[in-house]
């Protein structure tokens, strides 16, 4: 039973990063229907620039995020101006090939700056851990859950009641429709991916403490994030990060319960079912 | 088949390639050799991943599956059961057969986009990789090391170097001239037509499940066998290399590059990349790993913005221009 609800908390506490990761490949694809391959290279890149701050200044993951998110946000910016944009509209499966490009860009530029041994980058906060009953959690995992829901709930705020929030729902609804509205449809793409590529700076930094970074974690990262992203049906905000939790508890439990292979095919099994059977994700109404 | 394809098949041009290519490696010092060797091998896979990635425009990312079948199955066979790897090679080709064939039925039966396409293809890669990686019988994450290579042809071994030459040569031939004869065929037209629109190939009747199946099928099973070929020249059959999505990322830029849905454009991005990527690692491997995917992946997003139909299509364009105004007489 102890066993059972340490996994539990596990589980729910990395879930809701893995919720966090995939809501900015989710509000990437409801604007411009970009599914972005080297996603899980973008988090590599903010965990590794917070190895090189730590490595320069000393700073902690946490503070470093005043300097790595600017900076991601701006790199996601220029990416989908200079990059993407041109593709959009035609050629749309070469987008694919494109963002696969950049994956290896991204992730061979990182192992050709920072080798490709496994680099530790260490919090104050990556020891201490809370005794609840039976059930020991890690403070980082803690954190990571905290800011995670607080971000995807100042997320959904702001795309209710904000202007840039309601053109980012405009052009999700219909792109055309809202050009035709006055809404400038290549700027709103372009600063939901660099808001997207923001957002992945602060979840790297939440993933960082206790985590060992290689360069070659990209595609990983890039899986999983797709996984949530199709089980949270695409663009369904609360079925994100629901979704987060339920591939963070299968992982949990898979590890657990089953062989350590098994443990790690389960989340892709689910992927390929859900993919099959509910192409439009697990929740029932969408959220539009 | 299309008058074309003979017409192709007994090309002046064609034979005098072949012929230079088969005379060429005894000439040339064991490190080019390897590099010539390795471009083949790409050159094969590239082409065969050409028939479902480019002729259908069907992104297939579970190639590595099928690659990963052919090597790492077979290595198993020979070396946990005795089977003969002649044997194996077939027994794997089946394998990745059939396994190309339920991967093109799913994505009939639930009538996936493209974009779904990738992403299940993607998840049966990765599923792969876990697999190959935890199950003792295939190696694990160690591998598996095949036996000396002492040229008996009986054991599917060719004696390293030039014998691992004139296979991959064979290989990469007949991967090219499967693309050329598919496109010349009716199949080649069905599956471009279903590329373009599937729904109006519906509508004209074109039996869409049995097409899929057809392209998927070849193009696993030639990449199963290149797969087994190509672990019997390294010897190694290490999961990290031949079962990773790596390889088949590679493959997908590769034939991007060169053009998509041509016969020959796949092989001219393979020749054209792998030939930098090996000689850009052997000079700064030591200093800068990774330097060599970090360029492919430059290359591919310029192709990309400036010439998203390949380099090979370009080519042929600029070639037609310079015919018309230049030296050359009508």
């Amino acid at each position: 039973m102890t066993e059972f609800l340490q996994a539990m908390a596990q589980g729910l506490l990395i879930g809701s990063t893995y919720g966090l990761l995939a809501l900015g490949m989710g509000l990437v694809y409801g604007v411009s229907g970009v599914v972005n391959f080297s996603h899980g290279d973008f988090i590599s890149l903010g965990m590794f620039l917070c190895l090189a701050l730590y490595s320069a200044l000393a700073l902690d993951p946490y503070v470093s995020l005043i300097v790595t998110v600017p900076v991601m946000t701006i790199a996601g910016g220029l990416v989908y101006w200079y990059l993407i944009r041109p593709m959009v509209g035609h050629q749309f499966l070469m987008v694919v090939q494109l963002t696969l490009g950049l994956s290896l860009v991204l992730q061979n530029g990182i192992l050709m700056v920072f080798g490709g041994q496994p680099a530790r980058t260490p919090s104050v906060v990556e020891s201490k851990l809370w005794i609840l009953g039976d059930v020991v959690v890690r403070v980082p995992h803690v954190i990571a859950f905290v800011i995670s829901f607080a971000m995807a709930i100042g997320l959904y705020i702001m795309l209710r009641s904000t202007d840039f929030g309601r053109s980012i729902r405009a052009v999700h609804q219909n792109a055309h429709a809202a050009a035709l509205m006055g809404v400038d449809v290549g700027r709103v793409q372009t600063l939901t991916f660099a808001l997207g590529i923001g957002i992945l700076a602060i979840a790297a930094a939440l993933l960082l403490p206790g985590t060992p970074i290689q360069p070659s974690q990209g595609l990983r990262y890039t899986v999983i994030t797709l996984i949530v992203v199709a089980l949270g049906g695409m663009t369904n905000f609360v079925g994100i990060m629901l979704g987060g939790l339920i591939i963070g508890l299968s992982e949990a439990y898979g590890t657990i319960y089953l062989s350590d292979t098994m443990g790690m095919l389960l989340p892709y099994g689910i992927f390929v079912l859900i993919m099959l059977f509910r192409p439009q994700g697990l929740t029932w109404s969408s959220a539009r | 088949m299309r008058p074309e394809f003979y017409k192709t098949l007994l090309s002046p041009v064609w034979l005098a390639i072949l012929l230079l290519a088969a005379v060429l490696p005894p000439l040339l010092p064991s490190y080019y050799l390897h590099i010539i060797i390795l471009s083949l091998v790409y050159v094969a896979l590239a082409s065969a991943w050409n028939i479902v990635g480019g002729m259908a425009g069907q992104i297939s990312l579970a190639h590595s599956l099928f690659i990963g079948v052919g090597a790492m199955f077979s290595s198993a066979l020979l070396l946990k059961l005795g089977i003969n790897m002649w044997l194996g090679l077939l027994i794997s080709a089946l394998i990745s057969g059939v396994l190309g064939a339920v991967i093109a039925w799913i994505d009939f039966r639930f009538r996936l986009g493209h974009l779904s396409f990738v992403l299940i293809t993607l998840a049966f890669a990765e599923m792969g990789t876990v697999v190959a990686e935890g199950w003792d019988f295939l190696g694990g994450a160690s591998g598996l090391l095949l036996p000396r290579d002492t040229g008996n042809f009986l054991a599917f071994q060719f004696g390293g170097g030039i014998g691992a030459f004139w296979v991959m040569l064979v290989l990469a031939v007949a991967s090219i001239l499967i693309n050329v004869a598919i496109l010349n065929a009716p199949l080649g037209y069905y599956l471009r037509t279903i590329r373009d629109n599937e729904n109006a190939a519906r509508a004209i009747g074109v039996d869409i499940l049995r097409y899929k199946v057809a392209a998927m099928v070849i193009s696993a099973m030639l990449s199963s066998v290149i797969g087994t070929a190509y672990v019997r020249y390294l010897t190694f059959a290490d999961p990290y290399l031949l079962v990773s999505p790596i390889i088949i990322i590679e493959i997908v830029l590769f034939a991007t590059v060169g053009g998509l849905g041509r016969a020959y454009g796949p092989a001219f991005g393979a020749l054209l990349l792998v030939p930098l990527g090996e000689i850009l690692r052997g000079k700064l491997g030591g200093t800068l790993p990774g330097l060599h995917y970090f360029i492919y992946g430059v290359v591919v997003i310029a192709v990309i913005l400036i010439t998203p139909r390949g380099l090979l299509p370009l080519f042929e364009t600029w070639w037609a221009r310079w015919r018309r105004t230049g030296a050359v007489p009508k």
